[in-house]
């Protein structure tokens, strides 16, 4: 191939691949725009669809809604970011920048801290589903709200009690061998510490490498120690099922602890079998606590043909929260809209009456306070253990 | 941390099984390196197919679990030979491309697979549920029956290459390929037959490690690289060494585990690995 | 000709960059770190080794660089320059060993290296552990501290062509065309045997990919602000691996258009994160068994074809090289 043509082809190709992404143009009804900026393929994808479905359902219930005087409609855009920080940020690039995002629910405390800047720059609403703590929801960004309870609202609401009530004294963590995994191990390890004069003493802290499937060995070391409660963090299904199966191969007979969101009782009960008894789930609601929830839950299984995945209701509360507070203030400014939304409480959450706090935690008012349930699995089905609302300043 | 016999023989145990259970899902990859000296990437895709058919079939559509299994050898067979004959053959003779291709039908299979099964995490019922408890060692029964059946696959894999003419045709394309095409073996056919009959292994594989961990798309990604790290070690061409390498590697990994944690037993695994490449670099047991 | 349409495309480059929008420089800067790290892999894939974990390399650039940012204050031009050093020593110490080994050998060691780098960053709090390390600077310039999409482009454009040029520079010298020489194991024993000492051009080879890949790496780093061992991972260097391998490897230009084409079309696939695998996956396969010389060829095609169908008859069925 002659070098000019190379050199051109070269370029027409690079001019044709931005073409396409350019702004659209303008529809009858002025949408705004709210980002799903979630993974949606891949081994975090039950996550991100949940919170897909959720904002679609909530766009749908809102319908029109009027701002200033001008009728608007909720559109919702989804932006895969398969849980990678590099594609997170190509996508809160597209989103801000190219297709003019102001508002949105972004998934992930692992990729968060790339897109901070961006979002501090440009003032972009984030509906975080993130589980960490103060590194994302501080006085540095005033836009930054997290819409699920954080690890350190939900160690701190619920632990103390659960040893309590199931008289457990010897505590052992495991958990996976990233942030999210060593943050909530160092959370229990405060609640634990605090609990020494009744007994109850943290005897051994292991981590596994996410994605693994053999926990024999480092279960080993961990039932060495005799526990009698075995906390892990964050572990995904498949994974908190294979510990479970795995520690009752071992001759372990305790409760297990797990915080994750989404957790499918058939899932770990069809991996483990009976060895899935006796896990506590926080964040897994046994009943619905509300009408609201029940619905949105049928309506999930008839339109999807599944069970709606945990992060569901609650991209679907903060959807349709974030709209009331924008139709309130009559404006789309996204620092105003903040400030509104921080002051205001909203009681039709599907979970219950929720409001914000973590001031003096967090260092800003950006953390959500809502019912939290605990469940325990029993014969392949979760059972309600607890409920508790975060206390949290 | 106390360190004591019984966690160590425990360990031990866990070790030897976990790495019988490796060797299982090397055995095809041997197969396919050591005669055809052909990188097959797409191992781990074959083996979480396996065991993808294995929900689907019996689980779900519930066929018995025999048929199942003739099933699925069947597929791996065809699939094996379409993948020779309109991959594999096209690219003879270049070593890079071939790699890269088999990457690229790696990824293929993965990206359908992640696009096709869903996002809910999925299972396959154990076969024989239950422990079996030997002077206090625990056995899960059902690693017990995949050992069995790495066992009857390793025996069966060294008669074919070592008492059958099939076998004697394999080894002489992978000593001398010029002389043995003189001699009238039919080089084509052996390569054909030995991709199928890796798919198979990988397949099986699949199929009999399904109800001991639990199932996702990604699942090939681990099996591929502890089964390349294992022929390696092993030596190429050598199933003895593939067997010896497994085992090691999976007491390394469970003893380390328990001396050093997790994560260190994970890195001393690559550790082992690069130390026996810079000592041996045809593997323990393996001729350059 | 030839030097009047680079020019061209250049200008373009460096003039148009202030009428476009944010979005589209974000996509230019991912555009030219990929051509780039492609080009600097091309380095030693014309030499037959594969390499299945450069993006270790470029994480230690990355890392090297965030880190003297971050924890000493230094300045970030001196870091790029330290990121490109650090990951050229690393290679140049694990070349006198892994050098040794060819084929799929090589190419495992080399994964191997890049999987103990990211575990090493993830397992240590100095390296910021799992969460990484947040907050890294932009570097400054007269005063200003280039937080903007334009001003970071610049940087980007100028190291890239600056690397491009170097490397273009190379595959067209005595020292590159010695490296084709020494592709497989059978003709680097006929080079030997001419008097070229194989062992320090494959370790030249090898360190001089390292350094751009560090050097972008570090630029990378700087550009998200962030590093963490989920950045640069295994699925990173194959698509580097894929970059080249569709773009051809017959010539220089063959990565520079495979990494370009291919970032614009992952680009464009936005909603469809499995769905870019699977198009990457597939432009692959097609273009390894139908166009053999990779999507630069595409107007030689049936000469390719032609030339191909001569090998097919007499190539042994197990391949020699290991």
């Amino acid at each position: 191939m002659t070098c000019p043509h190379r050199i051109l082809t070269l370029f027409a190709v690079v001019a044709l691949s931005v073409v396409p992404g350019l702004p659209p143009s303008a529809h009858a009804q002025k949408p705004l725009k709210m980002g799903a900026i979630v993974p949606v393929s891949g081994p975090a994808a039950a996550f991100g669809l949940g919170v897909q479905r959720g904002m679609e359902f909530a766009a749908e219930d809102i319908g029109v809604f009027t701002v200033a005087g001008e009728k608007y409609k909720l559109e919702v855009v989804t932006y895969d970011t398969v849980y990678d920080p590099g594609k997170t940020v190509a996508a809160m690039n597209r989103a801000v920048y190219n297709d003019g995002v102001k508002y949105g629910v972004i998934i992930g405390a692992g990729v968060h801290p790339p897109i901070l800047p961006i979002i501090r720059e440009t003032g972009f609403l984030d509906l975080a589903f993130a589980a960490a703590g103060r590194q994302i929801t501080n006085g540095e960004n005033p836009t930054v709200f997290r819409i699920m309870a954080s690890s350190d609202q939900l160690y701190q609401t619920h632990l103390q009690p659960i040893i309590e009530r199931l008289n457990v004294k010897r505590v052992a963590t495991l958990g996976p061998n990233d942030e999210l995994g060593k943050n909530d191990a160092k959370v229990v390890r405060v609640q634990v510490e605090a609990m020494k004069a009744k007994g109850v003493q943290l005897v051994a802290e292991e981590y596994y490498e996410r994605g693994a499937k053999d926990f024999g060995p480092a279960l080993l070391r961990l039932i060495a120690h005799k526990p009698d409660f075995i906390e892990t963090d964050g572990s995904p299904t498949g994974s908190i099922a294979l510990i479970a199966k795995q520690a009752r191969e071992l001759g372990f007979t305790g409760y297990f602890l797990n915080s994750t969101a989404v957790l499918e009782a058939k899932a770990i009960s069809d991996i483990a079998g009976k060895a899935g008894d006796n896990i506590i789930a926080l964040r897994i609601w046994a009943k619905p606590p509300t009408q609201l929830y029940a619905q949105l839950a049928d309506r999930h299984q008839k339109k999807y043909g599944e069970a709606a995945p945990g992060t569901m209701w609650e991209a679907y509360a903060a959807t349709k929260w974030v709209a009331d507070v924008i139709q309130k203030t009559g404006t789309f400014d996204t620092k105003k809209v903040a400030d509104a939304l921080a002051q205001s409480t909203y009681p039709d959450h599907p979970f219950g009456p929720a409001s914000w706090g973590g001031e003096k935690t967090y260092g800003a008012k950006r953390q959500i306070i809502l019912p939290i349930p605990a469940a325990i699995l029993k014969d392949g089905k979760w059972e309600p253990f607890d409920v508790r609302t975060g206390k949290f300043d | 941390m106390e360190v004591y016999l019984p966690l160590l023989a425990q360990g031990l145990a866990i070790g030897v099984l976990t790495g019988i259970l490796y060797v299982l899902v090397a055995l095809g990859l041997t197969l396919i390196y050591g005669i055809l000296h052909i990188v097959n990437f797409a191992h781990g895709e074959i083996y979480m197919l396996g065991a993808m058919a294995v929900l689907y079939l019996h689980v779900v559509a519930g066929l018995p679990l025999v048929p199942t299994l003739a099933v699925i050898v069947v597929l791996a067979l065809l699939l094996g030979l379409a993948i020779e004959r309109g991959i594999f053959r096209v690219l003879r003779g270049q070593w890079l491309q071939l790699v890269v291709a088999s990457v690229g039908i790696s990824l293929v299979i993965q990206s359908v697979g992640w696009i096709a099964f869903g996002i809910q995490e999925k299972s396959v019922p154990s076969y024989l549920p239950g422990i079996v408890d030997l002077f206090g060692i625990r056995l899960p029964r059902e690693r017990l029956l995949a050992a069995g059946v790495a066992v009857v696959l390793v025996a069966a894999l060294y008669w074919l290459v070592y008492r059958t003419r099939v076998g004697l045709a394999m080894r002489a394309i992978e000593e001398d390929e010029e002389t043995a095409r003189m001699l009238g073996v039919n080089a084509n056919r052996v390569a054909s037959l030995s991709v199928a009959l890796g798919f198979v292994l990988a397949a099986v594989a699949g199929a009999f490690v399904a109800p001991v961990y639990s199932l996702n798309p990604g699942m090939g990604l681990e099996p591929i690289l502890m089964s390349f790290l294992i022929i390696i070690v092993g030596g190429l061409g050598s199933i003895t060494g593939t067997v010896l390498a497994g085992l090691l590697v999976g007491v390394i990994q469970s003893v380390g585990a328990i001396l050093f944690g997790s994560e260190a037993a994970y890195g001393l695994v690559f550790v082992v690995m690069i130390a026996v490449l810079v000592a041996r670099p045809a593997g323990l047991l393996g001729r350059v | 000709m030839k030097t009047a349409a680079l020019v061209l495309l250049l200008l373009a480059l460096v003039a148009l960059p202030p009428l476009a929008e944010p979005y589209m420089l974000h996509v230019a800067i991912v555009v030219l770190m990929n051509a780039v790290y492609a080009e600097a892999l091309y380095v030693i894939m014309r030499m037959g080794y594969l390499s299945f974990g450069h993006a270790g390399y470029i994480a230690v650039g990355a890392y090297t660089s965030a880190l003297l940012a971050t924890k000493l204050g230094m300045s970030v031009w001196l870091g790029f320059l330290a990121g490109g050093t650090a990951a050229a020593l690393l290679a140049w110490l694990l070349g006198m060993v892994t050098l040794k080994l060819r084929g799929i050998y090589f190419s495992l060691s080399v994964f191997a290296f890049a999987e103990v780098v990211n575990a090493v960053f993830r397992a240590f709090d100095f390296f910021g552990g799992p969460a990484g390390i947040a907050g890294v600077p932009r570097p400054m310039f007269f005063g200003v501290r280039l937080n903007t999409h334009l001003g970071f482009y610049y940087v980007v454009l100028g190291a890239a062509v600056i690397s491009l040029g170097f490397l273009y520079r190379l595959a067209a010298t005595r020292f590159g065309f010695t490296l084709l020489a020494l592709r497989t194991r059978d003709t680097e024993g006929l080079a030997e045997s001419v008097g070229i000492d194989a062992a320090r051009y494959k370790t030249l080879a090898f360190v001089v990919s390292c350094f751009f890949c560090g050097l972008m790496g570090a630029i990378h780093g700087h550009y998200l602000r962030f590093v963490s061992p989920f950045v640069f991972t295994f699925f990173f260097s194959t698509d580097l691996v894929i970059f080249n391998m569709a773009g051809g490897l017959g010539s220089f230009w063959g990565p520079l258009a495979g990494s370009v084409l291919l970032t614009a079309l992952g680009e464009q696939l936005f909603a469809a994160g499995y769905y870019k695998s699977l198009v990457y996956a597939v432009v692959l396969l097609v273009v390894i068994l139908a166009l053999p010389g990779g999507l630069i060829q595409l107007p030689r095609l049936r000469e390719a074809w032609a030339a191909r169908r001569l090998r097919w008859a007499k190539q042994p069925v197990a391949t020699t090289e290991r």
